[in-house]
């Protein structure tokens, strides 16, 4: 193993070789325009980067990221899936997730990933293990190295590979997250530094810090998997890059000098002339309707600076920009080079219009005047969740999920996935789940239950349930957690507002799956995932500066007291005529004593301390 | 060795044998006094922002102008929304909270108090931060109608415009919920109870439903109290109302933000307990200082930001009091001056006090200060049950040996006995040797069963129809008359001791002292004006003056009577007739229904205090006092 990159010398070498021999080489990218209701915008950026096995087994890369895929050689990881994500996805009002939550994270990181390992040998796997999340750590930028062992799970339901893995290669899932995190420009870098095109052409030089993390929803994965045929043979790596967000069209809008969003003036203001009221100074303010007007470069500060395609221009165009928009809804075209897009009639009144880049020195931008009519919400999402911690106090919080089967005639099968750090300790005997409308009937029910519990400071506890939602089912899961009391070390050094808490991991089976006639896995349905957002834990804090003067107030006070007591005890006061007359070795010692001190006296030292001395003497024939 | 042969000797000292009684009275004279110097400069402090974070005043505020006109609009929309039924009200208020682009909610609530129905409906909405990672919340509040039950028109509309303004921004790191009660103190009691609460169910005195739209953990909430309409109102003073249920108060950091933010930044002079002229003087600071004490006593809400204390949510309610040249713009630019404060927050409020007095906006008294006072007169009790405890375990001198009057000089008639210790010897009368045996079973029973009996009192003006609530009362003070009297006459025909009685004072005393100032640490008013009213019972004794019995039992009627004054029920009627709400001092029907609803519907714990707690000692010291009297006419 610790050879391995020696050998990657000679093997850059052999690029001619396998370009021509790589089959699998491929890099294609694709983003996805989507307007929302409530003046939203989605963009969904996706690249996707595959080499053949064997090139990547040569360390001969092409696209494929080669910091990547040396960590992912050396810590023998199979498959990968790192998250960043940040902000709420609002499925009430946009609807169903994009990618079927499938490319989300929880708040923060997560990290997820196969590494190939033996159930009986766990501290080779764990040591693999954390070779990956510290490589990862130092590629991203993140603290993906705190997740330890306390934050590592091995969940049984939640996940399964998307990548086609040998038979007999036992890989092994592991799981972290990082609900803390905050994802910030300094992971963005690193992660377009992994694109051929590094940000600079194509659709990821919309990708700007300042945008992205001005986006109300936004989520960064990175998923590589092994992609083999049939047979297990001729297989391929693929990494997926994704990047998808939901942004503030009005928001994004407001030019980079003057992001403060003042008050309009009022003739900027639409009101409602219809209101009695109405008047010069009152003015009730239309409801937001229509969607607003918007362009790239308005929302993202830049056109696309041309296109990425890298292989020969004389393969066939593609069109990687897709764009949703009504039926009705103009699109302005921008750019001279660039060709007309190519439109898609949907039902309901909606459009799709895909568009090629053109090459790189032209740059590519569309507009859409503002609109009357609000764009329709992607379609109903299949299940709502929102999770809370309640209680208050020194009682024990329980934790409550509530999920809520929106549709009216499909019946779900769910997976729920909580990890919970170790000073939260669940009473799994609380553990219920109570129907709250009348739909559920008796199906709604826990059907497995997979329970980890929690180790003291070495290992987080895991709630793994699957469970059935019969349409237009609500139901609630909770149950209580204990607190625990960390020792004052274990707080971080940071300002402490409480223990962030990883949202909860909820996998919507597919129907397929529960359909025992189709069985191939190749045309077997994804299941989509959700996430709740993260919890907050107060634990009972020290306040860190009262040791300190709770130490020194005592320590005072006890220096005091035992000083004065000490004394009293100590010392008998006696009138001097009831000194007993001392005898003469007393006297003898005494005039020694005087002798001394006349003689150290007459050599320079002062009377004063003689005269102390004569004191102390007295104090010691008292006593 | 030779202190502790001192101590032991000056333990039969009859001169510290007669010292708790004074002791008691100058712990509590020193107790009172020192509440009156609290207001001098050398024993309170300026207030000043522990917290760094919050950075008070120190952004621009951008609330004006075009929002000056929506917010007129919304008032009127408001005033017409008053003047609907409750359903298309909140209907009305829901509708343009989903406009402005939040997710909104009702819950109703119904409680059952004294079988009254105290029902609403909260609307409320949640403005989920853009930036904000879901985990934690500040609430922004105004009550539909305010604490003294006017429609709170602008305060509504202001939340409103408030809500519409904050939703452009991007900044927020916590969620803002806006939250509109029905009503000042049970629509957000039964808000902030239902966010907090763990059960699914609703009970039957509590029909409290849970919350659809939940964010994360609050870390405060500001009120808004603006009861004027459409035509308008400038106003002079904010007046910062802090008191929460059970005396529980705000970080002092948001106050002084609040403070800080309205005069500092925006020239807004800040009053509390409405003294809207207060010139700071040392009579002015003790009667905010007063002010303080009774609200904090009573432990009731004071406003709709009340009942978020107990949940350790430190809220605040700003209310524009006065006639002057401030517009609702000046209150809303420090409405979002203190949101961007509270924004800032890395973590929850905790640097500042908990603890304080205030004397003005900027002048407070920490905990360290004031408490002695409480801590004095508690102590009085325990000290006073001390000297009881020893008192009770001395022989009595027999009649013969010694009259209770008699001089030194005539206790040599008694029996001496020549103690020995060392070289010193001592002749010491023979009872000063001898050590009574404590008889405890009975003055425990007593004790422990009086303060069970406290629980009669406290059912029944808790549970009782609002109608029947003064009869409760009336029932009470019989029962507060009758019961000490029907147990001294029944103990001590049993054989009850004046030891005995002795011990039952002393045991009492005791639970008093320790209790008290135990409350002390949590609600020190309500500890320091119960210590007070209790302060007499120090000095109670059963000794009868007169060996005859008809003066005996004249004697006996008044003191009892004048001993009633300080009882629980007496008091009462005394609070009610100079609270002046009722016809007259007799008419308590308003006050015991405030007790009922603040003990129902929102735990406050003062009815506990003063039934359980304070009732049995009063009842416990009117039964030694009669026990005295009792015994004196039975041996005649």
């Amino acid at each position: 193993m610790k050879l391995q990159p020696l050998f990657a010398l000679p093997a850059t070498l052999l690029p001619v070789v396998f370009a021509a021999a790589d089959p699998h080489a491929a890099y294609t990218e694709h983003l996805d325009l989507h307007p929302l209701p409530d003046g939203h915008l989605y963009a969904g950026f996706n690249f996707t980067a595959t080499t053949s096995h064997a090139a990547y087994e040569a360390q001969h890369f092409r696209y494929f990221p080669r910091s990547l895929a040396q960590i992912l050689q050396h810590t023998r990881t199979a498959e990968l899936h790192l998250r960043f994500a940040f902000g709420r996805w609002d499925d009430e009002s946009w609807g169903a997730r994009p990618r079927g939550g499938r490319r989300e994270g929880g708040t923060g990181a997560e990290l997820w990933a196969w590494v190939d390992g033996e159930e009986d040998h766990p501290e080779v796997l764990e040591e693999r293990w954390g070779g990956l999340v510290n490589s990862l750590s130092g590629l991203f930028c993140a603290s993906l190295n705190f997740i330890d062992g306390t934050r590592t799970t091995r969940p049984v339901l939640s996940f399964e590979p998307e990548g086609t893995h040998k038979h007999g290669n036992e890989a092994q899932l592991l799981h972290g997250t990082l609900p803390h995190e905050v994802v910030c420009t300094e992971n963005l870098t690193p992660f377009l530094k992994l694109l051929p095109c590094q940000g600079k052409a194509g659709i990821s030089s919309l990708l700007d810090g300042h945008k992205v993390f001005d986006a109300n929803w936004q989520t960064m994965a990175i998923d590589v998997r092994p992609l083999c045929n049939a047979k297990g043979e001729d297989c391929a790596l693929e990494i997926q890059q994704t990047v998808d967000m939901v942004l503030d069209v009005e928001r994004s809008m407001r030019p980079s000098h003057d992001p403060i969003p003042r008050p309009l003036p009022i003739e900027q203001i639409e009101c409602d002339t219809s209101k009695e009221y109405h008047s010069d100074d009152t003015c009730y303010p239309q409801a937001p309707s229509g969607a607003p007007g918007w362009s790239l470069r308005k929302v993202f500060g830049q056109p696309i600076n041309g296109n990425c395609d890298l292989e020969s221009a004389d393969a066939t165009p593609n069109y990687p920009i897709t764009l949703h928009v009504p039926a009705d809804h103009p699109v302005e075209l921008l750019s001279s080079a660039s060709l007309p897009g190519k439109e898609e009639k949907m039902n309901l009144g909606s459009t799709i219009i895909h568009y090629p880049l053109p090459p790189h020195p032209h740059t590519f931008d569309i507009s859409l005047p503002p609109h009357p009519q609000p764009p329709e919400p992607r379609n109903p999402p299949l299940l709502h969740a929102t999770r809370h911690l309640t209680g208050h106090g020194l009682d024990p919080p329980i934790l409550t999920t509530t999920l809520s089967n929106p549709s009216l005639s499909k019946n779900l099968t769910l997976t729920y996935l909580d990890t919970l750090p170790w000073f939260l300790r669940p009473y799994i005997h609380t553990l219920r789940l109570q129907r709250l409308s009348r739909a559920c009937g008796d199906s709604a029910e826990l059907q497995q239950l997979f329970y980890t519990p929690a180790r003291d400071r070495e290992r987080g506890s895991k709630i793994e349930l699957l469970l059935h939602l019969p349409a237009g089912c609500t139901a609630q899961l909770s149950y209580g957690v204990e607190k625990a009391v960390l020792r004052y070390a274990e707080y971080p050094p940071d300002a402490n507002r409480g223990f962030d808490v990883a949202g909860g991991i909820i996998k919507i089976l597919p129907d397929s799956l529960l359909d025992e006639q189709v069985n191939n896995d190749s045309k077997r349905e994804a299941a989509s995932y959700l996430r709740t957002p993260p919890l907050l834990l107060p634990l009972p804090t020290p306040d860190f500066s009262m040791p300190y003067n709770v130490i020194i107030l005592t320590s005072t006070v006890l220096a005091l007291g035992f000083g004065s007591v000490f004394n009293l005890v100590v010392r008998r006061f006696v009138l001097v005529e009831e000194v007993p007359a001392a005898g003469l070795p007393t006297r003898l010692r005494d005039a020694v004593r005087a002798l001394k001190l006349r003689l150290s006296s007459l050599g320079g030292r002062s009377g004063v301390e003689g005269k102390a001395g004569r004191v102390a003497g007295g104090t010691t024939v008292a006593g | 060795m030779a202190l502790s042969t001192r101590l032991l000797t000056i333990r039969k000292s009859p001169v510290l044998l007669k010292l708790p009684p004074y002791l008691s009275a100058l712990c509590i004279l020193v107790g009172v006094a020192w509440l009156f110097l609290l207001p001098l400069n050398d024993y309170s402090r300026q207030t000043y922002i522990s917290e760094n974070a919050i950075l008070p005043g120190q952004v621009h505020t951008y609330f004006g102008g075009s929002e000056h006109n929506v917010f007129r609009a919304y008032r009127q929309e408001v005033y017409h929304l008053s003047h609907q039924n409750e359903a298309d009200r909140n209907a009305g208020l829901e509708r343009i909270l989903k406009e402005i682009g939040l997710k909104t909610a009702q819950q109703p609530y119904h409680y059952k108090v004294a079988g009254e129905d105290i029902e609403g409906t909260n609307v409320y909405g949640l403005l989920q931060g853009p930036r904000a990672d879901a985990t934690e919340a500040m609430v922004l509040m105004a009550a539909w109608t305010n604490f003294d039950g006017e429609t709170n028109w602008s305060g509504v509309a202001l939340a409103l415009t408030m809500a519409r303004y904050f939703k452009r921004w991007s900044i927020w790191s916590k969620d803002i919920l806006v939250l509109i009660p029905a009503d000042s103190t049970y629509g957000s009691e039964a808000w902030v109870s239902a966010y907090h609460s763990t059960a699914t169910e609703a009970t039957s005195t509590r029909n409290v439903s849970a919350l659809p739209i939940k964010a994360g953990a609050l870390q405060g909430a500001v009120a808004i109290d603006y009861a004027v309409g459409p035509w308008g109102r400038r106003f002079d003073k904010l007046d910062i109302q802090y008191d929460g249920i059970n005396g529980a108060l705000p970080n002092l950091d948001l106050l002084n933000t609040a403070v800080s933010v309205a005069s500092g930044q925006l020239g807004i002079g800040c009053t509390l307990h409405g003294m809207v002229k207060h010139k700071d003087s040392y009579r002015d600071r003790l009667e905010t200082l007063g002010h303080g004490l009774a609200t904090q006593a009573a432990g009731h809400a004071t406003g709709p930001h009340s009942p978020f204390m107990p949940y350790h949510v430190d809220a605040i309610t700003l209310k524009t009091v006065g006639d002057g040249w401030h517009d609702e713009m000046s209150l809303g630019r420090a409405t979002e001056s203190m949101f961007r404060s509270i924004n800032n927050l890395l973590e929850h409020l905790h640097q500042s006090f908990f603890f304080y007095i205030l004397l003005n906006a900027n002048r407070f008294v920490s905990i360290g200060n004031y408490l002695p006072a409480a801590m004095l007169v508690a102590g009085s009790f325990s000290i006073t049950a001390l000297g009881l405890w020893v008192e009770s375990g001395r022989a009595v001198p027999s009649k013969k040996e010694v009259k209770p009057a008699s001089t030194d000089e005539k206790k040599k008639g008694a029996d001496l006995k020549v103690v020995r210790q060392g070289g010193d010897v001592a002749l010491v009368p023979v009872y000063e040797e001898k050590v009574v045996e404590r008889k405890l079973s009975v003055p425990a029973l007593v004790v422990l069963g009086m303060h069970l009996a406290g629980i009669v009192p406290l059912y029944l003006l808790n549970n009782t129809h609002k109608d029947y609530l003064p009869f409760a009362l009336l029932g009470t003070m019989l029962l507060t008359l009758l019961l000490p009297f029907a147990l001294a006459k029944t103990l001590i025909s049993q054989g009850l001791t004046v030891k005995e009685i002795q011990i039952t004072q002393c045991l009492s005393l005791l639970l008093l002292g320790a209790t008290l100032s135990t409350l002390a640490t949590l609600n020190f008013s309500l500890a320091f004006v119960i210590s007070l009213v209790c302060s007499g019972l120090c000095f109670v004794r059963s000794r009868p003056r007169s060996t005859n019995s008809a003066v005996n039992i004249a004697v006996g009627t008044i003191t009892a009577l004048l001993h009633s004054t300080t009882s629980p029920p007496v008091v009462i009627y005394g609070l009610n007739w100079y609270l002046a709400k009722g016809e007259g001092w007799y008419d308590v029907k308003w006050l015991l229904y405030e007790m009922a609803k603040g003990w129902a519907a929102q735990d406050v714990y003062t009815s506990f205090v003063i039934w359980v707690i304070w009732w049995p000692a009063w009842a416990i010291s009117e039964f030694v006092l009669l026990s005295g009297f009792v015994r004196s006419v039975e041996q005649a």
